[in-house]
């Protein structure tokens, strides 16, 4: 792929503003942890090796109990068989667990003591147990997880169909401007958080479900952003020129006008995510998102909330937000600047 | 330009059909409404004393109420009716100035409502007044100070304030400042003596119960309008009227202050018809984080109980004030800029 050289000359900008840069990587970095969290944060070990044969049990089926000469048919205790190899450690049997020993569903009591507990190295809660004693840090990861694509999913729906709708309303102004104004004026005023609640309150909202709602009410920003655009593009000289050589409308949309509103349409795209992440995580928090058991950001602020005591719960849920909120603005700022074309002077 | 605000005045009245004919109708079909609840009371109550007297099982699972009575009690709700119909039934109390009776607290949804006006309004003009006498020194400062260090820690701290949403932050500083160091109270507006307190230590009570969600109303509010005020003056600066001015010998001090400046608060002016829905409306998550009993809490807790007269009430002030609120903005720029035309 050849890339035109005013893309480059961005990109360049990019690199330079080192802020931007750093928190791109850290994003990356962490999104890449995310992905591989099943190697970091689980309750299946890593590699086994168990009477001179070897296991990766990280992904794939369920191994039983009786694999690894236990007596039971559901699946293996990796902790507790990691202690009997402990204690038999001549046998020449071995396993390697995860950082963190936990999924995120799991439930560890430990006897006399009731959750939430604080951090403890000892038993990997590297963050702690929530209220009902499932690891902090393994909640935390996946949930960034389900946040990040959920947002990154719900920002492609709100794009499809803002962008088509708004180059549209653009283009052809007039009536069918009119028209969609006046929808995007009656739906930008529905209180959207309502309605989700009313919705959600009627059926327990899925993963695909809850994008659809809410792109039902998020394609409006980005939607008057291209509208705007467009109109701007549209009086521009080789849009005439292209109708001149007989262009059809959905040609010179999609061939001429869409790939010069690109830059205006990258520069939105990261405070999109993290808006959609925000808005995931407040209706976790009010109870209305995606159904208990998931993991989310939003189900721990609402147990750090009702438990300020255990500092340890909204403390990491807290910090673990504010550097993926952070970083992703950073980014999101370094893009904008960088396509920004403007170089403002000033005087010493 | 009177034919214009004219014309945008006209144009409320289709967009506010619009709004609460797409709301009405959702609430109609929501399972929960006012009927069942009261079928499931009616069902508790008799629960409750058919277990004191012991009769049998099947006496308990049967309807509570007769046929006759939920007849009644929809008619009552106006249920019985098409949706069309009852709509313009409530569009025509709403215009006569009756909003309706709350069916949680059987008061009227105007009175509710008004109880709650006072306190969003309080935290809304706080949040104005402080933001706004804070942004425009700050804009100002680092749009001379541009790419200083002072310029960038500001930004930064800027960046994390918008970055996080204002109700994360007021969790956070309660973790903080009212459970783990116990500086502020927990929430709420007044401490339980509040009527024993002294005049001067009632005020001090208030503005003690104020400080945290004050803050965590601030937090988003002041990156926008920083940056508003300083990418607007750093483009002001940099263009060819503040170069003539320097060029013919004023002073840098009187080219901003005088020329630039002037201009650069054009848009944020034009923000504060915006702000109008913020003040009187507040926002439900840092009210509910807090426990302030605001509009925005009620809006949330009506929904959630299916207490549609006031979900409707709330609508209808909201998105007037909404639509009220652009034309006003548009107002504001007419007024500051004369070369804006509308047609």
């Amino acid at each position: 792929m050849t890339l035109n050289p005013l893309t480059i000359k961005k990109l360049r900008r990019f690199k330079s503003i080192r802020r931007g840069y750093y928190s791109f990587i850290v994003l990356m970095i962490l999104i890449g942890v995310a992905l591989g969290a099943e190697l970091l944060v689980n309750h299946r070990a890593l590699i086994v090796c168990y009477n001179g044969q070897y296991y990766f049990p990280t992904y794939g089926r369920m191994l039983p109990g009786t694999v690894f000469g236990g007596d039971y048919e559901y699946e293996t205790d990796y902790r507790k068989l990691a202690r009997q190899f402990a204690k038999t450690s001549e046998s020449g049997n071995w396993m390697l667990l995860p950082i963190v020993p936990y999924n995120p569903y799991e439930n560890d009591f430990k006897e006399g003591l009731y959750p939430p507990l604080p951090p403890s190295f000892h038993d990997r809660h590297f963050l702690g147990v929530d209220i009902v004693g499932r690891d902090i840090a393994a909640r935390l990861i996946y949930g960034f997880r389900i946040a990040i694509f959920f947002s990154l999913l719900l920002l492609a729906a709100n794009y499809i169909i803002g962008i088509s709708i708004g180059s549209a309303m653009g283009y052809w102004g007039g009536k069918f401007d009119l028209f969609f104004q006046r929808i995007i004026e009656i739906w930008s005023n529905v209180p959207f958080l309502y309605v989700i609640i009313i919705i959600a309150s009627i059926v327990t909202p899925s993963f695909l479900v809850l994008i659809l709602i809410m792109a039902f009410f998020g394609w409006i920003g980005i939607t008057w952003i291209i509208r705007t655009v467009t109109y701007k593009e549209k009086e521009r000289e080789y849009v005439l020129a292209a109708k001149a050589l007989g262009a059809t409308d959905v040609r010179i949309i999609f061939k001429h006008i869409i790939p010069n509103t690109l830059a205006v349409i990258v520069t939105f795209a990261p405070f999109a995510i993290s808006g959609g992440i925000i808005s995931l995580t407040s209706l976790d928090y009010l109870g209305f998102g995606l159904p208990p058991p998931t993991p989310s950001w939003g189900e721990l602020l609402q147990q750090g909330w009702a438990n300020m005591d255990a500092w340890w719960i909204s403390g990491s849920v807290i910090t673990a937000m504010v550097v993926t909120l952070m970083t992703v603005t950073f980014v999101g700022e370094a893009v904008r600047e960088a396509s920004d074309p403007k170089q403002y002077t000033f005087y010493e | 330009m009177t034919a214009y605000f004219i014309r945008r005045c006209l144009l409320i009245i289709p967009t506010f059909i619009g709004i609460t004919i797409m709301v009405f109708t959702i609430t109609r079909f929501v399972p929960g409404g006012p009927i069942e609840r009261m079928i499931a009371q009616a069902q508790q109550n008799r629960m409750g004393e058919t277990s004191a007297t012991a009769t049998s099982a099947s006496d308990e699972q049967r309807q509570p109420l007769s046929e006759d009575q939920i007849l009644e009690l929809k008619k009552y709700y106006g249920f019985d009716k098409p949706i069309i119909v009852s709509y313009f039934l409530w569009l025509g109390k709403v215009l006569r100035g009756d909003l309706g009776v709350s069916t949680r607290y059987y008061d009227p949804v105007w009175q509710i409502i008004r109880e709650r006006i006072p306190i969003s309004l309080y935290f809304g003009l706080l949040t104005m007044i402080i933001g706004y006498s804070v942004c425009i020194p700050l804009g100002i400062s680092k749009a001379l100070k541009h790419k200083c260090t002072y310029d960038n820690i500001t930004s930064i701290i800027l960046f994390i304030g918008y970055a996080i949403p204002g109700w994360v932050a007021g969790i956070m500083m309660l973790v903080l400042f009212a459970s783990y160091w116990d500086i502020f109270p927990l929430g709420g507006m007044v401490s339980d003596d509040f009527d024993d307190l002294s005049r001067i230590s009632q005020l001090g009570d208030i503005i003690w119960h104020t400080l945290l969600p004050l803050s965590a109303y601030m937090v988003g509010l002041f990156t926008v309008m920083t940056f508003l005020m300083k990418n607007t003056l750093m483009e002001n600066l940099s263009s060819d009227y503040v170069r003539t001015a320097i060029a013919k010998g004023l002073s840098f001090k009187q080219a901003v202050f005088k020329h630039a400046l002037r201009n650069s608060l054009i848009p944020i002016a034009t923000s504060f018809g915006n702000n109008i829905s913020i003040i009187l409306t507040g926002s439900f998550l840092i009210e509910k984080v807090f426990n302030i009993d605001g509009m925005g809490l009620l809006g949330y807790e009506s929904v959630v109980d299916r207490d549609y007269p006031v979900v409707m009430g709330i609508l209808v002030i909201s998105s007037l004030l909404f639509m009220i609120g652009n034309i006003l903005s548009d107002i504001c720029v007419a007024i500051v800029d004369p070369r804006v035309q509308f047609k």
